[in-house]
């Protein structure tokens, strides 16, 4: 027997499918096809079959099953717990680097309005600069380019939350482990928690270090000790001897918490705690081989 | 094909990704799409109006649509959700395309819609490219014919863009194709060749 999109073909036989659209692509989907000695669907055969009455009604039902299979594809892979955290952190980065950028705009903006200020000995930084520039120029451009900034600014911290808070739910393991926006931020360099999960420890080490990877692979600099991971305060709060062995063990720590993340999808109180102590130990001379 | 001038063109309804018009025709330009580029650069196959197309590695449906204005019905299949999106939309205006969401390297999943094809485009960015279109031959009539564009950096970046290609061609003709026309897309698109080859018919039939 062979089976097609429109039905099932057994000799000179056709059970034609009755349904819709949808529940024709799902049973697609079901079906198991070996590749040996194939015959490939025929029009002529479903008019035979009754299921249309020439090639353009064929192609017009096939096309409105092909539809519906791929748009019920799709909605599955989109509805995949990451994939939205993805674009989630994707936008929070790029809104930190915009947000910079104006700021810095914005500040030498200011200091061409106001020629006797100075940032030296102050240490201002740019953010104070845009609520200097909205509160002291709230009619002109500048006021207006300011507060839009800090609007941006509002916007940033409230997606910042959401992201953390997705990230525990996605990746309960690594985000008990990091923190939920470094979590995120690996899993969007990754590409996914798939992805991140078949990752070797040794790559999320230096995760978001790339042009520091590839200086060293291409030009003998030396190797990165840490990328993304680095944001987390047990490595930049490490001395710095001891931060290429903090990121080490830390990275083959959230390469489980990844794993465990994917292949479980719940937190798992015994590796935690397991890990955060080898996490703690590293330095003190306790567990090291 | 249609030409006006030199201007590769294709009539259709237009306004697919804001392409121009002249005469009516749709332009349908090399430096987007391999598949026009091949047009221009060597002599590829012919697009009639009864053939039937399956293309691998559709995308956004932008080539698609092309094709699409030419023949008689082209099966687009894309593994990846976003441009499927595109395509779908695509789909929905064009009668003839029956927009496929699977994975090239698993033609099973889509055996039961396919029908056999005159023609099998493929532009995927996969390194066993050959392989693929190996694997998609069952779905090609004897006689039939494959326009392979190979990507030689998705095959090995480390690799020297020739030698992928004499590999390549060499994996094809041991599958029972033979090479009619290669040629690289240069200028308009870098380190991709394209392959145009036939689908041999079996000399021995009876079992």
């Amino acid at each position: 027997m062979q089976s097609y999109w429109f039905g099932d073909l057994d000799g000179g036989r056709c059970t034609p499918f009755e349904g819709s659209p949808a529940a024709a692509a799902a049973r697609i989907r079901s079906l198991v096809t070996s590749m040996e000695k194939y015959d490939p669907p025929d029009w002529q055969q479903a008019v035979a079959c009754g299921v249309c009455r020439d090639r353009a009604e064929y192609l017009s039902n096939l096309q409105k099953v092909c539809i519906a299979g791929a748009e019920e594809a799709i909605r599955e892979q989109y509805a995949q717990k990451d994939v939205e955290l993805l674009q989630m952190t994707r936008t929070l980065d790029e809104m930190d680097t915009v947000i910079n950028l104006l700021s810095e705009r914005v500040a030498d903006w200011y200091m061409i309005r106001h020629p006797s200020f100075s940032r030296k000995y102050r240490r201002t930084p740019a953010h104070v600069m845009v609520k200097n520039a909205s509160l002291r120029d709230r009619d002109g451009a500048l006021g207006l380019v300011a507060q839009e900034i800090a609007r941006l600014g509002e916007a940033r911290t409230a997606l910042a939350q959401e992201v953390s808070r997705r990230a525990c739910d996605v990746m309960p393991n690594t985000s008990a482990l990091i923190g939920g926006l470094v979590a995120a931020r690996l899993l969007s360099h990754a590409g996914g928690l798939r992805q991140l999960a078949r990752l070797p420890a040794s790559a999320i080490q230096v995760l978001g270090a790339r042009t520091a990877l590839f200086a060293h692979l291409q030009a003998h600099a030396p190797p990165p000790k840490h990328g993304i991971l680095f944001q987390h305060r047990r490595v930049h709060n490490a001395p710095r001897p001891l931060r290429g062995r903090v990121a080490r063990v830390l990275a083959g720590k959230v390469a489980i918490a990844a794993r465990l993340d994917f292949y479980r999808g719940r937190a798992v109180p015994e590796f935690l705690d397991d890990a955060q102590a080898r996490i703690d130990s590293v330095g003190t001379g306790d567990t090291e081989p | 094909m249609i030409w006006v001038g030199d201007v590769l063109v294709s009539r259709g309804d237009g306004g697919v990704y804001g392409e121009r018009l002249i005469d009516g025709a749709r332009v349908w330009d090399p430096y987007r799409s391999k598949l026009a580029a091949l047009y221009q650069a060597g002599t590829g196959i012919d697009l009639l109006p009864g053939m039937r197309v399956l293309y691998l590695g559709a995308a956004h449906g932008t080539t698609v649509s092309h094709v699409a204005d030419y023949v008689d019905v082209v099966y687009a299949v894309e593994f990846a959700p976003r441009p499927v999106q595109d395509l779908l939309e695509v789909a929905r205006r064009r009668r003839n395309v029956i927009p496929i969401m699977a994975d090239a390297t698993r033609p099973e999943t889509y055996a039961p819609i396919v029908e056999p094809v005159d023609l099998v485009c493929q532009d995927v960015a996969q390194p066993d490219q050959a392989a693929i279109a190996i694997k998609n031959m069952v779905f090609l009539r004897p006689g039939g014919d494959l326009i392979l564009m190979l990507k030689t950096r998705s095959v090995d970046v480390r690799k020297e863009p020739e030698e992928v290609f004499s590999e390549t061609v060499g994996l094809l003709a041991a599958a029972g194709f033979s090479v009619q026309e290669s040629v690289w897309l240069t200028p308009y698109h870098l380190d991709h060749a394209a392959i145009v080859c036939k689908k041999e018919r079996p000399v021995m039939n009876h079992e």
